[in-house]
């Protein structure tokens, strides 16, 4: 009954938590003041493109729990509205959970290119929905920029998410 | 899926997270940011004195020059200054200096691609206070939203909510300096027949107060017609240490005229 009750991630022992503390790591990283220091339109959405490519390659060890939990830290943290992060890392594992079987085994620029599409889409929902709280259409150019600095960035911080995945599962 | 849904319906009606649980939340996580930021600031200044290498004679030349302006300026500085003193004296008129509260490096940004804010080092314990004015060495950067004990968020003038009052250094003329959530500000609420020119600075005028005058804000980059966009003369881009000024913005409720009857 117990067994029944601990979340999945908990039976591959440490490397079941790997995703989710590496998706903690990239929250911090998305603080840091790269580059140009304040304007942070430049730094990519690391923990949506982490999300993705975990979700992605082992959906089990990225649930609906740790994708709110770590959307729940990007909105306290950087100072967003709360509760936007939490609906876009939520959306995209209903997205991959529902695609996952069309894409899945398929090369990297197929992931690349279903990325770059999904994360469009759910930029285009951050802007309304931050449109909405603030009560002012927002321009949107800002916001489609970091979404192709965000949509370039997969190939490389996939990799790299690659290695890790070698390496410590 | 309902929690963030709430949340947001929570910040649509104006009732989010109070800033104190973010302030709070940040000094959480500033001991990582400020052990993580030290390797990315040796390497950030490695790769600038490389690139500033081969540039380094000629930047010599150019700052001996630069010295020797700057030494007839402090005399002609300090003797004005002197002066001034002695007039300010004899007219009994207050000081205007503005102490610092606290020095600090920004260890973090935030908000994302609709907000410009920063992280910074410093909160009540060094004697910030929400809306203190930050400035660093070459002009005003912003003002503090959020205090937590030990960090403190600065909203930075190109946030498309900052709006500052300033004045037009040559003329003296008042407007405002409001963010657009771009590198650049515009200059809004200008009197009409007011001749801006590039190049013109604009200092915080004082008014509303909260920001003290004469406090160099932006410069005068493009005028088409009524639309005048600026650019902010603190060091937005490259911000690393700010200094936050120990000034007490005038509470609301001070500039609101007394409700009849209340008065003595």
């Amino acid at each position: 009954m117990n067994a029944a009750r601990r979340p999945a991630m908990a039976s591959f022992g440490f490397a079941g938590f790997v995703p989710l503390i590496a998706c903690f790591v990239m929250v911090i990283l998305m603080m840091l003041p790269l580059g140009t220091g304040a304007a942070n339109i430049a730094m990519p959405n690391l923990v949506l493109i982490g999300v993705f490519y975990w979700l992605s390659s082992r959906p089990i060890l990225m649930p609906y729990g740790a994708c709110a939990v770590l959307g729940f830290f990007l909105d306290l943290w950087l100072d967003v509205p709360m509760g936007l992060n939490m609906v876009l890392l939520l959306l995209t594992r209903l997205f991959v959970l529902n695609q996952l079987k069309h894409y899945k085994g398929r090369s990297r620029l197929v992931h690349w290119v279903i990325f770059a599409v999904l994360s469009f889409g759910l930029y285009l929902l951050s802007w309304l929905l931050i449109s909405l709280v603030y009560g002012t259409m927002l321009p949107p150019e800002p916001l489609a920029l970091q979404w192709v600095i965000t949509a370039f960035s997969y190939a490389p911080v996939g990799f790299v998410l690659g290695r890790l995945r070698r390496v410590a599962m | 899926m309902l929690v963030a849904i709430a949340l947001l319906t929570f910040e649509w009606v104006g009732s989010g997270v109070p800033h104190q649980i973010r302030a709070y939340a940040n000094d959480v996580v500033a001991p990582v940011l400020r052990v993580l930021e030290q390797p990315i600031r040796a390497v950030q200044a490695g790769l600038e004195r490389i690139a500033g290498v081969s540039d380094i004679y000629l930047e010599n030349e150019t700052l001996r020059d630069e010295n020797d302006r700057l030494r007839q300026w402090r005399e002609a500085a300090m003797q004005l200054s002197r002066e001034n003193e002695r007039l300010r004296g004899m007219l009994k008129v207050p000081g205007r200096e503005v102490p610092p509260a606290a020095t600090t490096r920004v260890i973090g940004v935030g908000g994302g691609a609709f907000e410009r804010s920063v992280l910074i080092g410093a909160g009540s314990a060094d004697d910030v206070k929400r809306g203190s004015p930050v400035v660093d060495e070459t002009g005003v950067v912003g003002r503090v939203i959020q205090v937590g004990r030990w960090t403190s968020r600065v909203l930075l003038l190109t946030d498309i909510n900052s709006r500052v009052p300033v004045r037009l250094e040559r003329t003296g003329d008042l407007a405002i300096a409001e963010g657009q959530n771009e590198s650049l500000l515009r200059l809004r609420f200008l009197p009409q027949g007011v001749q801006v020119k590039e190049g013109d600075r604009l200092l915080t005028s004082g008014h509303g107060g909260a920001f003290p005058p004469d406090l160099p804000v932006a410069r005068v980059v493009d005028v088409v017609d009524d639309f005048v966009l600026l650019e902010p003369l603190g060091l937005l881009g490259k911000l690393d240490y700010v200094r936050v000024m120990a000034y007490e913005p005038v509470p609301e409720e001070a500039t609101q005229p007394e409700a009849p009857g209340e008065g003595n």
